[in-house]
C-alpha cells in the first residue's frame, strides 16, 4: 500500500493540533481526577446542565466535520463550487454551535452561575470556553479558506490550504466528542 | 558585514558588556551580604545593591537586544539602517540616563530620589525591577520609540523576512508591555496582577520571540541551512511560546488574591511553557547537524547551542519544577525561585546576546568571518567557565531552596525565616564562590576580545560539535 | 499503486455511525441510568467516535504511523486516566 508520509494539510498545523490536544488532554485528566475527590458536587451540578442543547451542539459539530470531508473530496476532483458549498455548510453548522453555546452561557449567567461558582462550574466554563474559542478560530480559518476557494485559489492538484483548515476543524470536533460525554454525561 | 550602518551595533554591545560587569560585581556584593549581613553597610545596603544588580541586568540586555537588532535588521532587509545617527544619539541618551539612574540609587536614599525626580506627579517607583524614577521610565519609552521607529522604517524599506518580522514584533511587544509599568493601582491585588504584564509577558512572552529570531539568524549564518526550514521552526516555536505563555501568566496569580481558577489555568498552561524551549534545543542541534559548512566562528555556534540548552534547563526544567500550584504553595518566594531566575535569565537572554556578539563583533571589527583560533579558544573557555559556574550557582540555590521550603513551610514545626536562613548559609557561601568563578569567566570573555592573531578559516576551524 | 482514499460513501457511513452513537449517549442522560459501568461504556464509545474522526475524517488511516498513533495515544492515555479517575 502506498502510505503517505504526512497527514493532510500543512505539517505546521499538525504541530499546533498536537499542542492543542495536549492542553485539552491535561484539562480532561484534571477534571476527572478533581471529580474523584468531589463526586457529590460534580454529580449534583452536572444534572443542572442542559443535555438537549448539548446534543444539538454535538450533532452540529459532527455534521460540520462531515461537510468539511465532503468539501475536501469535492476539490480533490476539481469541483470548486461544490467544495465552496460544502464549506459554507460547515461554517453554518459551526455558527449554530456558537449561537447555541452562547445561549447556554447566557442562561447560566442569568442564573448567577459563573466561573467562580464552584469547582465543577470552574471546570465546565474553563473547558467549554476554551473549546468555544477554538470553534471561533476554526470558523475564521474555514471562512478564509472558503473565500480563497471561491476566488479560485485551489485546484485538484493544489488544495493544501483546504486540507490544513479541515484538519484543524476536525480537531475541534474531536475535542468536543470527548468533552461532551465527560462533562455532560459521565457520572 | 554587508552594510555600513550595521556598525552602530558595536557601541551597544560594548556598553552591554560593561554594564554586565557592573551587574556581576554587584551580584557578588549582595551574595556576600547574604552571609555577612553588614558588608558595605550603610554605604551600600542590600536593597540598594540588589536594585543595581537587577536593573543593570535588564538594561544591559536591552542594550544587547538593540545592538542585535541594529546588526541583523539591515542584513535581513538588505538595506541600510534608516538613521544610524538616531541610533547613536539614542545610545548616548539611554547610557547616560541609565548611568544617572544607577548613581541615583547609590548616592541618594530612595525616598529622596523619589522626591527629587517628582515621583508624586506620576508615581511609578517602588516595585521590584521597576524601581526606576518615573522620568527614567519616560526616557526608556522615548528611547524605545525612537528605536522601534528606526528599525520599523528599515523593515518597511527593505526585504521582509520571517526573522526580522518576528524580531520586530517581539520588540514592539517589549515596548508595549513596558507601558504597564506606568499603571500603579492602589489595590494591591491589581497592582500585582498588572506588574506581571510587564515581567512575565516580557521574559515568558515577547522576549522569547526576540531570542528565537536572533537564534534563527545566527543559525542561518553559521550553518548555511535553508532559510525556509529555519523560518518554519521559528514560527512553530513562537506559536508554542504564545499558546503556553499568555494564559501561563496565571502561574503568578495563585496566591495574590485572585480567584481560584487561576490555580488551574496557570498550572495547566505554564506546565507546557518548557515546550518552546525544548523545541529550540532540538532546532539548534538539528540545524547544526544538518549544516552545510563548518563556519570559522565556532565560538558563536557554541554560544548558540549553549543558549538553547541552558534556556531549556533554566527556564524550562527549573521553571517546571515550581510551576504547579500545589508545589508553588510551598516554594513560592524561596531560593528555588532565585535558582530558577538565575539560570533562566542566563541561559535564555544573557547567552543569546553573547551569541550575537560572538557572531557579529569579529565582522564589525574587520574580520571576514571569525576571530583567530587563539581568541576563539579563549572565548570558549569563558563560555564554559560562566556556564558551569551558573550551573553550580543554580544547584546551590536549589539546595538552599529545598531546605528552606522544608524547614520554613513544609514540616510539622515550621521555623522562622531568619532561623532558616542561618541553616542554609553554607549554600550561600558556596554560591558566592561559584559567583567568583563566574566573574573570572566574564573577565576571560572580555580578554578574548583583545587576543589577535590570524583569522580562523573554514578548514582550520576547530569544530566545537 | 492506488492510494487507499476514503470514499464519500465511507465518510457518510462514518457520519451516521457518529450520529447514532451520539444519540445513544444522549438517551442515557434522559433516563436515569447512571453508575460507573455505564460511564465506562460511554467513555469507550466516545473514544471510538474519536478514533473514527481521526481515521476517517482526518484521513489518518492512510498516513504514516506516527501521526495516526499520536491521535490514538491521545485517545488512549487521557481515556485511561479518565477511566481510572472515575473508578477510584
Amino acid at each position: 500500500m502506498n502510505e503517505k508520509r504526512y497527514p493532510p494539510g500543512d505539517l505546521a498545523i499538525w504541530i499546533f493540533i498536537l499542542a492543542e490536544l495536549l492542553v485539552f488532554a491535561i484539562f480532561f485528566a484534571s477534571y476527572a481526577f478533581t471529580r474523584a475527590s468531589h463526586v457529590e458536587l460534580f454529580n449534583i451540578h452536572q444534572l443542572q446542565l442542559d443535555t438537549d442543547i448539548a446534543l444539538v451542539n454535538t450533532l452540529a459539530l459532527i455534521t460540520s466535520s462531515y461537510f468539511v470531508v465532503r468539501a475536501v473530496k469535492a476539490i480533490s476532483v476539481g469541483k470548486r463550487s461544490e467544495c465552496v458549498k460544502w464549506l459554507l455548510g460547515a461554517i453554518f453548522m459551526g455558527l449554530i454551535f456558537l449561537v447555541v453555546k452562547s445561549v447556554e452561557y447566557a442562561h447560566h449567567y442569568s442564573n448567577g452561575i459563573n466561573l467562580r461558582t464552584n469547582l465543577f462550574y470552574m471546570f465546565y466554563f474553563s473547558l467549554t470556553f476554551f473549546h468555544y474559542m477554538h470553534v471561533i478560530m476554526g470558523v475564521v480559518i474555514l471562512s478564509v479558506v472558503t473565500y480563497k476557494g471561491y476566488s479560485g485559489g485551489y485546484s485538484a492538484a493544489e488544495h493544501t490550504g483546504i486540507e490544513t483548515g479541515a484538519s484543524y476543524w476536525h480537531m475541534v470536533d474531536l475535542v468536543w466528542l470527548i468533552l461532551f460525554p465527560l462533562v455532560y454525561v459521565m457520572r | 558585514m554587508k552594510f555600513e550602518s550595521q556598525k552602530v551595533a558595536m557601541p551597544y554591545f560594548i556598553a552591554a558588556i560593561g554594564l554586565f560587569v557592573g551587574q556581576i560585581l554587584f551580584g557578588l556584593i549582595i551574595g556576600l551580604q547574604y552571609v555577612v549581613g553588614d558588608f558595605l553597610f550603610p554605604e551600600i545596603p542590600f536593597n540598594v545593591a540588589r536594585m543595581v544588580h537587577t536593573n543593570l541586568l535588564i538594561v544591559w540586555l536591552l542594550f544587547g537586544f538593540m545592538g542585535a537588532a541594529y546588526y541583523l535588521v539591515p542584513e535581513e532587509t538588505e538595506t541600510e539602517l534608516h538613521s544610524p545617527k538616531l541610533a547613536i544619539l539614542m545610545f548616548w541618551v539611554f547610557l547616560v540616563a541609565g548611568a544617572l539612574t544607577i548613581l541615583g540609587y547609590l548616592l541618594v536614599p530612595y525616598a529622596g530620589l523619589a522626591q527629587m525626580t517628582g515621583n508624586e506627579l506620576l508615581p511609578t517607583m517602588g516595585r521590584e525591577f521597576l524601581e526606576q524614577p518615573t522620568i527614567t521610565k519616560i526616557g526608556i519609552v522615548i528611547v524605545a520609540l525612537a528605536f522601534l521607529f528606526n528599525i520599523g522604517m528599515t523593515v518597511l524599506k527593505g526585504r521582509k523576512t520571517v526573522v526580522s518580522l518576528v524580531l520586530f514584533i517581539g520588540l514592539v511587544g517589549l515596548a508595549v508591555f513596558f507601558l504597564f509599568s506606568f499603571y500603579n493601582p492602589d489595590n494591591l491585588v491589581k497592582d500585582k496582577f498588572y506588574w506581571w504584564w510587564v515581567v512575565h509577558l516580557w521574559v515568558e512572552g515577547v522576549w522569547e520571540l526576540i531570542m528565537g529570531s536572533i537564534l534563527a539568524f545566527v543559525l542561518i549564518k553559521t550553518t548555511g541551512v535553508d532559510r525556509e526550514i529555519i523560518e518554519k521552526w521559528l514560527y512553530i516555536i513562537i506559536a508554542m511560546t504564545l499558546i503556553t505563555g499568555i494564559v501561563g501568566t496565571g502561574h503568578h496569580y495563585y496566591w495574590i488574591g485572585t480567584p481560584e481558577y487561576w490555580q488551574w489555568w496557570g498550572s495547566i498552561f505554564s506546565a507546557l511553557e518548557p515546550i518552546p524551549f525544548f523545541m529550540m534545543t532540538v532546532f539548534a542541534f538539528n540545524m547544526v547537524n544538518k549544516r552545510r559548512r563548518n563556519h570559522p566562528n565556532q565560538a558563536a555556534v557554541l554560544w548558540a547551542l549553549g543558549t538553547a540548552v541552558m534556556a531549556f534547563l533554566g527556564a524550562g526544567v527549573w521553571g517546571f519544577m515550581h510551576t504547579l500550584a500545589p508545589v508553588n504553595y510551598y516554594t513560592h518566594g524561596t531560593q528555588i525561585t532565585a535558582a530558577h531566575g538565575h539560570m533562566a535569565f542566563y541561559g535564555a537572554y544573557v547567552m543569546i546576546v553573547l551569541a550575537m556578539i560572538s557572531y557579529s563583533m569579529p565582522l564589525m571589527r574587520g574580520r571576514k568571518a571569525a576571530n583567530s583560533n587563539k581568541s576563539q579558544v579563549m572565548e570558549m573557555w569563558s563560555f564554559w567557565l560562566m556556564t558551569i559556574s551558573m550551573v553550580f550557582i543554580t544547584l546551590f540555590l536549589t539546595g538552599a531552596g529545598i531546605l528552606q521550603t522544608w524547614l520554613q513551610r513544609f514540616t510539622e514545626t515550621p521555623q522562622p525565616f531568619m532561623v532558616v536562613q542561618d541553616q542554609v548559609s553554607l549554600f550561600y557561601w558556596m554560591r558566592e564562590i561559584a559567583g567568583v568563578f563566574f566573574l573570572i569567566g566574564l573577565v576571560v570573555y572580555i580578554a578574548s576580545f583583545f587576543v589577535g592573531g590570524e583569522e580562523a578559516t573554514e578548514s582550520k576551524a576547530r569544530s566545537s560539535v | 499503486m492506488s492510494k487507499k482514499s476514503i470514499s464519500v460513501n465511507q465518510a457518510t457511513l462514518v457520519y451516521f455511525i457518529l450520529v447514532v452513537l451520539t444519540l445513544l449517549a444522549w438517551l442515557v442522560t434522559k433516563t436515569n441510568i447512571s453508575g460507573v459501568h455505564v460511564s465506562m461504556v460511554i467513555l469507550l464509545v466516545s473514544l471510538l467516535k474519536g478514533h473514527l474522526v481521526g481515521d476517517y475524517f482526518m484521513g489518518l488511516n492512510r498516513v504514516n504511523s506516527f501521526w495516526r498513533w499520536a491521535i490514538v495515544v491521545w485517545l488512549l492515555i487521557p481515556g485511561v486516566l479518565i477511566g481510572y479517575a472515575f473508578l477510584i
